[in-house]
């Protein structure tokens, strides 16, 4: 067999996707059209699916267009080749951030590991706790604003004090060591 | 002579299929490599392997686990000698700092961590077929 | 009476209380039980499924099978956790393989998921479920006159379940219908809040906010409705950042669905978490007394 091209690589990775292979794309632009974030995007979606057919690695993982996928699934539901085009923004997360290969100024993948972080450790989540992850990303005013309406909704007694947490932890963790057989052996 | 060992390989990385592969190659295996946990899966219930590397982190998630522990309950399968070879540390240290835990879900298998030094990788391979060799010739 | 197991999820310890303690109120209401899930874990949101599938699947089970143990449907009033939960169900029933993996997980917390009870998000229990017309049975003090934007967002419908329509819902209207309410018409009722892009690509997020919140605004509306915690936040506690950004004077309300079902059954505002928003519900006054 040959060596697998980056765009087998995508579909070994979502070899187990509900929508149909990516191959089955037809370039019509009905997800680019439908996506509410595109015009922020690098590239498109459509061009983004493109550009992984025609093997484009590097330029798709310097690419900010899946971590600006806010998963609404509106390109999934409206994709005439049935392609689960949300699925797949995952899938290239998913490769990237196990790859540890993304665009240094972008948000979306410190907020993901701490999001993931924070709940296999308490299993729950705890707003402050996300707030350090991205604080520091931002400008001066973007901050001001941000602890503006952090202050608004604590007057207003909406954020937690204390992180919540679990009853069951041991147990939990232990569950999640069967799936992710990392740390203490168990 | 005795005749030659076949191998199979399950993994996503095709860099590091491609290097392992000739490694292999060269010291006389016959090699195979699937690249994702369902083709991989089906490979080995119908080909005839004598060893078998598995990465972990594949697909979905951890999925070369669920590959484990689905031949463990397989009564030919459980006993192909498995070499698992895991990057799963490098991948995920963020979440959980620390040591990959070896699943055992097999009767004769070992872990490794990438990138694995060609000479430990041969090292392995020959052990883990010689320990299944004696199990077999026990029985 | 119909009972449901209740997964609150995270948001609605705190930051959507007002979600929580006007779902409580107003399912009492309408002969809904809601038993809260004793040791409930996040959904995972939208950040588990990136980094990894079955971790995402473990978790959303763990909740499902201490639901079967109840021998009750899953209720969930934020979409995401509703999608997460939801196809976590169908994923794991299509995919014995999958089921039999996270199963294994699962016994270290003495649960087994076994896929025999359903998913429902708290808009459906009381669309769908209880129905318009026994909600209209319970109202005492309709909101004639209020028009109201329904706001659907994304996860409620999309992906898609079964063969429902997932462009021309009409089920919030409906509801607002029931209780006096005029639900107002508007494009966006479908399109995305931006979700936790608000966090990670803010000016993308502050664009949609705003493009919504223009929209509801130019049909008429007094108020926005939700049915997702996410979106209340998005759309109201960001209001004053999209003004600050686009040099827009939005003072939109944006309240959840359950606050507006429960004035019109006439239960106090205080016990419906209204006082909380950081957009002044002022539209609503003359309906609190």
């Amino acid at each position: 067999m040959a060596k697998p091209s980056f765009s087998d690589e995508i579909a070994n990775l979502l070899y187990a996707a509900h929508g149909n292979p990516i191959k089955t794309c037809i370039q019509c632009g009905t997800c680019s059209g439908t996506c509410p974030v595109a015009d922020y995007m690098d590239h498109t979606p459509r061009r983004i699916i493109g550009m992984i057919m025609a093997n484009y690695k590097d330029e798709v993982l310097a690419s900010n267009t899946f971590w600006y996928c806010a998963s609404c699934y509106h390109c999934t539901v409206r994709c005439p080749a049935q392609i689960d085009i949300a699925e797949l923004m995952y899938a290239l997360k998913r490769y990237s951030i196990w790859k540890h290969v993304y665009p240094e100024e972008l948000i979306g993948p410190v907020f993901s590991e701490t999001f993931v972080k924070t709940i296999v450790r308490s299993g729950r989540s705890y707003e402050p706790i996300l707030a350090p992850a991205y604080m520091f990303s931002f400008g001066v005013r973007e901050f001001l604003q941000e602890a503006i309406t952090a202050t608004g909704l604590m007057l207003k007694g909406r954020v937690p004090i204390l992180p919540p947490r679990i009853k069951r932890l041991e147990n939990f963790k232990r569950m999640i060591s069967k799936v992710i057989p990392v740390g203490e052996a168990s | 002579m005795t005749a030659q060992k076949k191998l199979l390989i399950i993994d996503d990385d095709p860099d590091f299929v491609e290097g392992i592969k000739s490694i292999l190659e060269t010291a006389g295996y016959e090699v195979e490599a699937q690249y994702n946990p369902k083709d991989g899966f089906r490979a080995l219930e119908t080909g005839k392997f004598d060893l078998l590397l598995l990465d972990i982190m594949m697909g979905r998630g951890a999925e070369g686990v669920m590959i484990a522990r689905k031949m463990g309950k397989d009564r030919k399968l459980r006993e192909m000698p498995v070499l698992i070879i895991t990057g799963i540390r490098e991948q995920i240290a963020y979440l959980f700092p620390g040591q990959p835990v070896h699943p055992h879900f097999v009767d004769v298998d070992e872990l490794v961590e990438k990138p694995v030094e060609p000479g430990l990788l041969l090292e392995r391979v020959n052990a883990l077929l010689q320990a299944a060799e004696t199990k077999k010739a026990k029985r | 009476m119909k009972e449901y197991a209740y997964f609150p999820g995270c948001s609605l310890e705190k930051i959507a209380l007002s979600y929580h303690l006007s779902t409580i109120e107003t399912s009492k209401k309408v002969g809904v039980e809601l038993k809260e899930l004793e040791d409930w874990n996040c959904c995972g949101a939208t950040a588990y499924f990136h980094v990894d599938e079955l971790l995402a699947y473990t978790l959303c089970a763990r909740n499902l099978a201490m639901a079967e143990q109840e021998n009750l449907d899953l209720v969930a009033p934020c979409s995401a956790c509703y999608k997460n939960s939801y196809f976590t169900n169908l994923h794991l029933k299509e995919d014995p393989d999958l089921a039999d993996h996270i199963n294994f997980a699962l016994a270290e917390d003495n649960l087994h998921f076994s896929g025999n009870i359903a998913v429902k998000h708290l808009i459906e229990v009381f669309a769908q479920d209880v129905g318009p017309e026994e909600i209209s049975t319970k109202v005492s003090k309709p909101l004639d006159g209020l028009k109201v934007a329904p706001y659907y967002g994304c996860q409620i419908l999309r992906p898609r379940k079964d063969n429902e329509e997932v462009e021309q819902a009409e089920f919030f209207e409906d509801l607002l219908s029931a209780i006096g309410a005029e639900p107002v018409p508007y494009a966006l009722k479908l399109c995305c809040c931006g979700g936790s892009l608000i966090l990670t690509s803010r000016r993308a997020a502050l664009s949609m906010v705003r493009n919504l919140l223009q929209n509801a605004m130019d049909s008429g509306a007094a108020l926005i409705a939700t049915a997702c915690p996410l979106c209340q936040v998005n759309l109201e506690c960001y209001q004053s950042q999209v003004n600050q950004e686009f040099g827009t004077q939005f003072s939109m309300p944006v309240m959840y669905f359950t606050q507006l079902l429960g004035l019109a059954f006439g239960i106090p505002a205080k016990r419906l978490g209204i006082g909380k928003e950081l957009v002044s519900a002022t539209p609503l006054s003359s309906y609190i007394k």
